[in-house]
């Protein structure tokens, strides 16, 4: 029959379709790091050297040798070096240059983040019902240290930009102290891979920003350090294989950044993060505070039960900025069973009822839970993508994340302040049968973490940029709504959020308006 | 806690229950007659209260019991007695009986395949009979796929291509193997950062494709008025990374699972062109897949479009 040979036909298309469509389709390049050229930078700042310093008490507390001669013998042995290493670079090492860029602050920010997603995981129940909380004394045993939540990564983030951005200051100093002269002012026949610029070359900045990056994200992820070993010297390789620098450059930049990183690292010892999370009683102990002042308080709502919220004295941790937590502190909740609060529980069960595919995405968007790189991680991801934007060089990007990761950390701890000092109950419990699309966390409902970080975020980025003011304000306020539709939140959790979020942006925007910088 | 259970059930479903239709489905060894339809009308009920998190297998009270149930109407009609084409659209609704997510439901995804019988040897003793079936799916509704364990679906287009060959004894017991590749496309998430052992900056995620394997021992009883049947399918996906630790899974998951089944089906001879079938199915080792158990019940209906033309 003809029919027949119709069918074989389609058969044998059919056949070779799938084949066209399986290896084109195999070819799933999805990106695993954000793209950006290298760029010539908007600006050298000359006079980075002399801002305010976040931290340190000086720019030259962590000193560094003076470089030799431009035109010493053993200054063209490293040009030399350079150059041969340059001459038999491999294409996986011109890749790596090309990926860290001239400007490694966003590529460290990457990996931090990246840290965050890893360890944002919550501990499981044991079989008998109980919870073990990771212990930073024995980082490997199970659970793992950390648990990178919003307020673990969002004093990750603060820690690691402050560090790099009081070592840059420094950095600029010595940069302009010594004069050494850009690589390519001195040998024009260097190859450079990346754009390059009339900074002086001593020290380098990449390697202060690596330096510094790897010695916080190594305390902060403590089962990391091989990893960030291994990043840290990919990265300080690639200064030598762009033709930017010489070994001694990175050798000095390398010294003043894990100097840097250790006054810093002083500092998070001792700003109370370690007592955070609360043993029952204390926590106990909070709870019935609320109770007693206000007739409510929140209790997990989980199977089996968490006997303890998400670090109840983050609230004590020591702030950046914020001088007086209790006059950014929102106003009194509704009482729940009042109009006001039955007009914000209505709204949640008519969204719950008929959400929309807008209102999903959106809480989908800015959900940011588990396995995330959390709110704050969200935001240094927005704010990275302006430092390419804007062409940023490395001390400007570094100010930039280190104002807002301050502010948003600042956030967090006036938020948890908020949080265990109303202990307001999430919708899932005071709403009874309400059920939502995102998980609701373990801390209390107002006010929004969501929302405070965004706010926070928004303010300091808008003063940084204020072309983008109504793009990050607009985020801000969908971060905040995000909440709301995704059920984990009433209106005015998150109203009154952005409120304190912006309230403690002022503090940190007020240093940042007088470091210096132009 | 999330689980391709879907996709297994919609397998499950063309495997082993409807497979019971002497009307087929792409994974049986039956075809229909040119211009016979037939319709089927399946309902699934997919519950588990365990899931292996990676390799783990563990309970999580914040689910309870996951129920996935599925309504799957299906046609398949002959355009020659060699040649068949099949198409289903289930409507599925998820639910846990713990926690305080909620549930999602609606219609899932779109299937057609076409089937091919190119070789069939008889002899007195019995007949060895091949297909082949091609086959291409795609989510006809806005389901998110990146909310396991509710997601209706995977949220991405499938191309399955399979081969079946099947022998049968005079005597009616039958022994038939199949084996398909399922080529997976991406699926789109409502967030631009995702972590799957390592950072993903898109919203598109890669389903891993997967193998998948058959095989079942049946016969058929009183003057092949009923069919029993009992199988073995496995299911292994190419690549993906496991459900992290009390965490939601995802599309980009490492789904795999080894099922056995039962399945019955009834013809009543005073009901002509009606069949009756009921199916079970248990999920007896998986990785990043709930511990499922599936009951499926339903009814075909399969008749001529056109009368037989008379012999010249």
């Amino acid at each position: 029959m003809t029919f027949n040979k119709y069918i074989y036909r389609f058969c044998f298309l059919f056949a070779l379709l799938s084949v066209v469509i399986f290896t084109q389709s195999c070819e799933k390049d999805l990106p695993r790091f954000v793209a950006f050229e290298p760029y010539t930078y908007a600006g050298l700042d000359d006079d980075g050297g002399t801002w305010k310093q976040v931290h340190m008490s000086s720019v030259e507390q962590i000193k560094i040798d003076a470089p030799t001669d431009p035109f010493s013998d053993a200054y063209k042995n490293e040009i030399a070096a350079a150059k041969a290493a340059i001459a038999s670079m491999t294409s996986d090492e011109e890749d790596a240059v090309k990926y860290w860029g001239n400007n490694p602050i966003i590529r460290w920010n990457e990996i931090a983040r990246e840290l965050a997603a890893k360890y944002n995981l919550i501990p499981p129940p044991n079989a008998d019902g109980t919870y073990t909380l990771p212990d930073p004394a024995n980082p490997s045993k199970f659970p793992y240290f950390p648990f990178a939540h919003p307020p673990y990564s969002s004093r990750a983030y603060a820690y690691m930009s402050v560090a790099q951005f009081d070592a840059l200051i420094a950095t600029w100093h010595y940069k302009y102290k010594f004069g050494r002269p850009a690589l390519h002012k001195i040998d024009g026949t260097i190859k450079q891979l990346l754009p390059s610029s009339d900074l002086p070359s001593y020290p380098s900045d990449g390697a202060v920003v690596t330096a510094v990056s790897r010695e916080i994200l190594s305390a902060l992820f403590p089962l990391e350090k091989e990893y960030l070993k291994s990043k840290s010297d990919e990265a300080k390789e690639a200064l030598i294989l762009s033709g930017l620098h010489v070994q001694s450059d990175v050798t000095a930049g390398d010294s003043l950044g894990r100097g840097v990183a250790k006054v810093l690292l002083q500092r998070a010892a001792g700003d109370g993060m370690k007592f955070a999370q609360t043993p029952k009683p204390i926590s106990d102990s909070i709870k019935n505070a609320a109770f007693v002042r206000f007739g409510w308080q929140w209790t997990n709502q989980e199977s089996p039960v968490r006997p303890v919220g998400l670090t109840p004295l983050f609230g004590k941790v020591k702030t950046w900025s914020v001088t007086d937590l209790v006059a950014v502190r929102p106003p009194v909740p509704p009482t729940i069973g009042s109009a006001d609060f039955n007009k914000a529980a209505d709204e949640l069960k008519n969204i719950a009822d008929n959400i929309t595919a807008e209102q999903r995405k959106v809480a989908n968007w800015w959900s940011d839970g588990f396995n995330t790189t959390t709110p704050p991680g969200h935001w240094n991801k927005l704010a990275s993508d302006y430092l390419v934007k804007y062409k940023l060089n490395p001390l400007r990007s570094a100010r930039t994340l280190a104002y807002m990761n301050m502010a948003v950390q600042d956030a967090g701890i006036s938020c948890w302040d908020a949080k265990y000092y109303y202990h307001y109950p999430r919708p899932i419990e005071a709403i009874p049968g309400f059920k939502g699309i995102l998980g609701t966390p373990n801390f209390p409902s107002y006010t929004s973490g969501h929302s405070t970080f965004s706010a926070a975020a928004a303010a300091v980025l808008a003063y940084i940029f204020p072309a983008e003011k109504s793009f990050v304000d607009a985020w801000a306020l969908e971060a905040a709504e995000s909440r709301i539709y995704g059920g984990i939140h009433y209106r005015f959790d998150s109203e009154a959020g952005l409120v304190q979020g912006t309230q403690v942006a002022e503090y940190t925007i007020n240093k940042a308006k007088v470091d210096g910088a132009k | 806690m999330r689980f391709k259970i879907y996709y297994f059930l919609f397998l499950v479903f063309l495997i082993g229950t409807a497979n019971l239709l002497k009307a087929q489905t792409p994974s049986d060894a039956l075809m229909m007659e040119k211009n016979e339809l037939c319709i089927a009308m399946i309902y699934q009920q997919d519950t588990w209260d365990e899931y292996w998190e990676g390799s783990l297998l563990r309970e999580n009270k914040n689910i309870g019991v996951l129920t996935r149930n599925t309504i799957l109407p299906m046609v398949a009609y002959g355009i020659t007695s060699k040649f068949n084409i099949i198409a289903a659209l289930p409507y599925v609704k998820t639910e846990a009986s713990g926690g305080q997510m909620v549930g999602a439901s609606g219609l899932q995804d779109f299937g057609i395949f076409a089937k091919y019988a190119p070789y069939e040897i008889k002899k007195e003793s019995g007949s060895l009979s091949t297909f082949v079936t091609g086959g291409f799916s795609l989510p006809v509704s806005s389901y998110l796929s990146d909310y396991m364990p509710f997601s209706l679906g995977l949220g991405t287009q499938e191309f399955s291509l399979r081969g079946i060959a099947k022998y049968e004894h005079k005597s009616g017991i039958y022994l038939r193997g199949s084996y398909a590749y399922l080529h997976r496309t991406t699926t789109e998430a409502e967030r631009d950062y995702y972590y799957a052992d390592g950072s993903y900056y898109t919203t598109t995620m890669d389903v891993p494709s997967a193998s998948n394997a058959e095989l079942a021992l049946g016969g058929w009883l009183f003057n092949r008025a009923l069919q029993l049947e009992a199988g073995y399918v496995t299911q292994t996906s190419f690549s993906g990374d496991d459900i992290r630790i009390q965490n939601a899974g995802q599309p980009t998951n490492k789904m795999d699972m080894a099922t056995i089944n039962g399945r019955l089906r009834y013809f009543p001879s005073v009901l002509k062109g009606i069949s009756i079938m009921v199916g079970y199915t248990d999920v007896v080792s998986g990785r990043n897949v709930g511990k499922s158990t599936i009951l499926s019940g339903g009814l075909t209906y399969q008749f001529m479009l056109k009368k037989p033309q008379s012999q010249p």
